[in-house]
């Protein structure tokens, strides 16, 4: 390898002035498009943080991160019941569309015939292209409707945005958990047959813990994408910022209450919204910084 | 064919008009825009509906050129050189599902309800079940005006359900039994969906557009449009528009409120 690097130098000098100048050229407008990027979420990251930064000097972080009372017009803002509702909403969706995901994944990569799976796949990618309007849509007239004859409530909270989220987080975490157990070399799964595992036993006990990393993986993308969602939780939880009381009592996300506060938002206020979101890029750093870790682990 | 906002200057030929703000003043807004464009095609009325501290929000930054507002200007609003025009009257109605057996709630009843002090249909002689509050977000006019006449700024119940439109609450409270929430008077009686919800009245009194015209029923505001200094141009010729008699006999009683003539401005 080595031996063949400078070779390819010099054969690049030896070719026409032209093509190097081309070559040149490619290789910065590729870096352009890498620093563009990250330019935009350096500038992103400072414009929130500095719009937040009022919060920390006029109001107080400790008083702002640990009040449980949001209330714009009395000017307070404690983001505590936000953070309980996010992570309610989050977790809940988690439990119920994790399982139907891996389940859907395994399906997918050691169950399925050829044919099915043409059938599925497509199906299930499907799902993941849906804006989240169309979510939240079904979500508030069809799903609130029904969760609200059968719970003798308004149909608003917790209980439906998990299964609005779960069906939205599902193609995400399958897809990706699919790719997982496909990269699984077949050797194993062979070598598990040949030991007299039955397919089950394969499946449960060799192919799932070996690509367990993966699946995490994917399970915490899934979970960004339910912290993040925005729109079709803000249709169905009921925009209470209150710590809920039980899973069909109104509630608020951080981002719910971002889009309902936003319109009219206006001095530390505003701040406060801006605040809510520098927490929530934070969070997704976080989330971001895992699936990297993890995948280091993997390799 | 249709032009950006704000680019009237390379587009003589038609001119926008953007209005925005109350969701209670959107019928008003839009059907008047409609026949505004008819009579002058050179002003397209662009209506959008965000909830009235939106509007007033928009019109001072200059992003709409007339805010629509069910509320009056806050205290802190004055300084903002936003000009008041009055251009209708209406009553706030307390809705319930048709299936709930309450008719009457006094003033303090109703305060003590979206107050959560007041927990159970039968501690105000209705049926043993509770009650679900339905609110509107903090930019609505209703709530505002609300919050004023009813609340007396006794602070609402944080845990009620928040939503963020006047057809949502109606929709939301005609179908849930235990459920109580408040809309503009010109919306009770339903207009695009045969789903019903029951007013109830208030200190004896039934709301009509006859009891909140003479002030019998408690509950009534005035239905603003603010602009930015003196109308002018197209914003001022709307206006003009909108409060002629065509309109307000016309557009403004079908949606179920009063003209400014007969409501006054309070």
């Amino acid at each position: 390898m080595s031996q063949d690097a400078p070779k390819v130098t010099k054969s690049l000098q030896l070719v026409s002035r032209s093509t190097y100048v081309k070559e040149w050229l490619l290789q910065a407008l590729f870096f352009m498009c890498a620093f563009a990027f990250v330019l935009a979420v350096a500038l992103i990251f400072v414009f929130v943080g500095w719009k937040a930064l009022p919060i920390f000097t006029d109001y107080g972080f400790w008083k702002f991160i640990s009040g449980t009372e949001w209330s714009s017009s009395s000017k307070v803002f404690g983001i505590l019941p936000l953070i309980a509702g996010t992570v309610l909403v989050t977790l809940g969706a988690l439990a119920l569309g994790t399982p139907l995901a891996v389940g859907t994944a395994v399906f997918l990569s050691d169950v399925a015939s050829p044919r099915v799976r043409a059938f599925v796949r497509p199906a299930v990618e499907l799902l993941a292209g849906i804006p989240s309007v169309v979510y939240g849509f079904f979500g508030i007239i069809f799903l609130r409707a029904l969760i609200a004859q059968f719970s003798m409530t308004l149909g608003f909270g917790a209980f439906t945005a998990w299964i609005v989220l779960a069906i939205m987080i599902v193609p995400t975490i399958a897809a990706l958990s699919e790719d997982a157990l496909r990269s699984i070399p077949e050797g194993i799964r062979e070598a598990s047959y040949a030991m007299g595992a039955t397919q089950w036993q394969t499946i449960y006990k060799v192919v799932i813990p070996a690509a367990k990393i993966g699946i995490i993986d994917a399970i915490i993308l899934g979970m960004g994408r339910a912290i993040g969602e925005t729109m079709a939780v803000l249709m169905v939880v009921g925009n209470a910022p209150v710590f809920p009381k039980g899973i069909f009592a109104p509630l608020a996300t951080m981002t719910s209450q971002i889009v309902m506060d936003m319109p009219y938002a206006v001095g530390l206020h505003r701040t406060a919204l801006f605040a809510m979101a520098a927490m929530l890029f934070v969070f997704s750093m976080l989330l971001v910084a895992s699936v990297r870790l993890l995948s280091r682990l993997r390799d | 064919m249709v032009p950006l906002a704000g680019c009237t200057t390379n587009s003589q030929r038609t001119e926008q008009l953007s209005v925005s703000g109350s969701t209670t003043l959107l019928p008003i807004s839009e059907q008047s825009g409609e026949a505004f464009h008819l009579k002058d095609p050179q002003v397209s009325v662009l209506v959008s509906g965000l909830g009235s501290s939106a509007g007033i929000e928009a019109v001072s930054a200059g992003t709409a050129d007339i805010g629509t507002s069910s509320r009056d200007l806050k205290p802190e609003e004055g300084p903002l050189g936003l000009v008041d025009t009055p251009v209708a009257y209406d009553g706030i109605a307390v809705i319930v599902s048709p299936a709930n057996g309450v008719d009457n709630l006094t003033m303090a009843q109703l305060r003590d309800i979206f107050a959560g002090k007041i927990h159970n249909w039968s501690e105000v002689g209705g049926a043993d079940r509770r009650i679900d509050l339905v609110n509107r977000d903090e930019a609505s006019g209703t709530r505002e005006a609300f919050k004023k006449i009813v609340m007396k700024d006794v602070p609402f119940d944080p845990a009620a359900a928040v939503l963020p439109g006047t057809g949502q609450v109606r929709d939301v409270v005609a179908r849930a039994p235990g459920a109580i929430g408040y809309i503009s008077l010109g919306f009770v009686e339903p207009r695009f969906t045969d789903v019903r919800v029951k007013a109830l009245s208030i200190d004896g009194v039934t709301p009509s557009k006859k009891s909140v015209a003479d002030r019998t029923y408690p509950i009534g505001r005035t239905l603003h449009f603010f602009t930015k200094g003196q109308p002018q141009g197209a914003a001022k010729r709307y206006i003009e528009f909108v409060l002629s008699d065509a309109v307000q006999k016309g557009v403004v009683v079908d949606a179920g409120f009063i003209p400014i003539a007969e409501g006054g401005s309070k």
